[in-house]
């Protein structure tokens, strides 16, 4: 099947609403995780650099 | 890969419909939790102290680590997944997740997690968990699986080194402690995964894969069982006489010793009918709950200051 300009035309939209929530749920918890991993690596820092890392000459 | 799961996978979509909640399944979670807590284990009863939040961070990267190694495990698996009742569900082989995505998040996390391990704790902790991940993925699901009957024998080791990596976060080295853990858990994983291929023989039969009941039959299972749990009962029984369980240990490992091998003895007398398979899902079902008892008592007794000491007789 070709498109009005002569190209190869795209299939038509492979994901149902259903789908498509499913998606965005995923992209949530993925976006948690990235979250987490945020505050696990600041924290993981602060410990490992001790209080002294907030002394810093101003 | 067989026949079947091809088949199967030209059904799938070419972009993957996965949930977080079916990324997860495929780490393997109830496993991960039993790691954690022999983790734990190896990190209470160590000679020394962590920061929390440094004990926390390594117990996490630990727990992803495992998961990891589930995860590749699952990916490798797939195709005999399909063939099995108990595992035709899993998230590759009903195609909830495609096997290049399962490869790619086994392989991300088994590397992030050594990373971060070496990073929050120390390069001795971290060159075990990578050790411990190639091990269950590349030694035990690659190659011992599907080759000899002993395949969950040698590669129960993968499954006990969790207290040495825990006791190497906390002291950077491993000694006597870890290695009884590490001892525990290795007698344990034979009369526990026996017990359930007991039970799904049928199963491991279709897919071909060699366990000892399948190779060496049900009568000689069960005597490597009962074998293994008159070794193991004993084993469990050592960081109580070490100094390092104490006397709610010694009661609970002595107890629970003793129900693991009368669930033992009765699967070997239990041998016809729906009775026999009872008594091997009793006994799986209760191996779990003992590894967990045996070192949540420790966990309780060492970091939560329970401890009603014993005299140390050995060690």
């Amino acid at each position: 099947m070709m498109s009005e300009d002569g190209k190869p035309a795209l299939p038509p939209a492979a994901f149902s609403p259903e789908d498509m929530a499913r998606r965005r749920r995923r992209n949530i918890a993925l976006a948690l995780v990235l979250g987490g991993l945020v505050v696990f690596f600041f924290l993981v820092t602060l410990v490992k650099t001790g209080p002294a890392i907030l002394n810093r000459p101003l | 890969m067989s026949a079947a799961f091809e088949t199967r996978s030209e059904t799938l979509p070419l972009t993957s419909m996965g949930e977080a909640r079916d990324f997860f399944a495929l780490l393997k979670p109830r496993v991960m939790f039993l790691v954690v807590v022999t983790a734990l284990g190896g990190m209470a009863t160590a000679p020394g102290a962590v920061h929390p939040v440094i004990g926390l961070a390594a117990l996490i990267a630990i727990a992803v680590g495992a998961g990891a190694s589930g995860c590749l495990n699952m990916w490798y698996d797939a195709d005999i997944d399909a063939l099995m009742a108990r595992t035709a569900k899993r998230p590759i082989p009903s195609g909830r997740i495609q096997p290049s995505e399962a490869l790619a998040f086994g392989l991300t996390l088994s590397i992030g997690s050594v990373i971060v391990l070496g990073l929050v704790a120390n390069l001795l902790a971290a060159a075990m968990l990578a050790f411990t991940i190639f091990f269950y993925a590349v030694v035990y699901s690659m190659w011992l699986k599907r080759w000899t009957p002993q395949n969950i024998v040698i590669g129960g080791a993968a499954g006990a080194f969790p207290p040495m990596i825990g006791e190497a976060v906390v002291t950077g080295d491993f000694g006597i402690r870890s290695l009884v853990l590490f001892a525990i858990i290795f007698l344990w994983t034979p009369p526990h995964f026996w017990a359930l291929a007991l039970v799904k023989a049928g199963d491991y039969a279709r897919a071909g894969i060699p366990m000892l009941p399948n190779v060496a039959g049900p009568a000689a299972t069960r005597r490597q069982i009962l074998a293994y749990s008159l070794v193991m009962a004993p084993v469990a029984v050592l960081p109580a006489l070490m100094g390092f369980g104490g006397l709610a240990y010694l009661v609970v490992s002595v107890v629970t010793g003793l129900a693991m091998i009368g669930l033992a003895v009765r699967v070997l007398r239990t041998t016809e009918g729906d009775a026999a398979y009872k008594a091997a899902y009793a006994l799986f079902g209760f191996s779990i709950l003992y590894l967990f008892l045996l070192f949540a008592v420790l966990l309780a007794e060492n970091s939560l200051g329970l401890m009603w000491a014993l005299p140390k007789v050995l060690g």
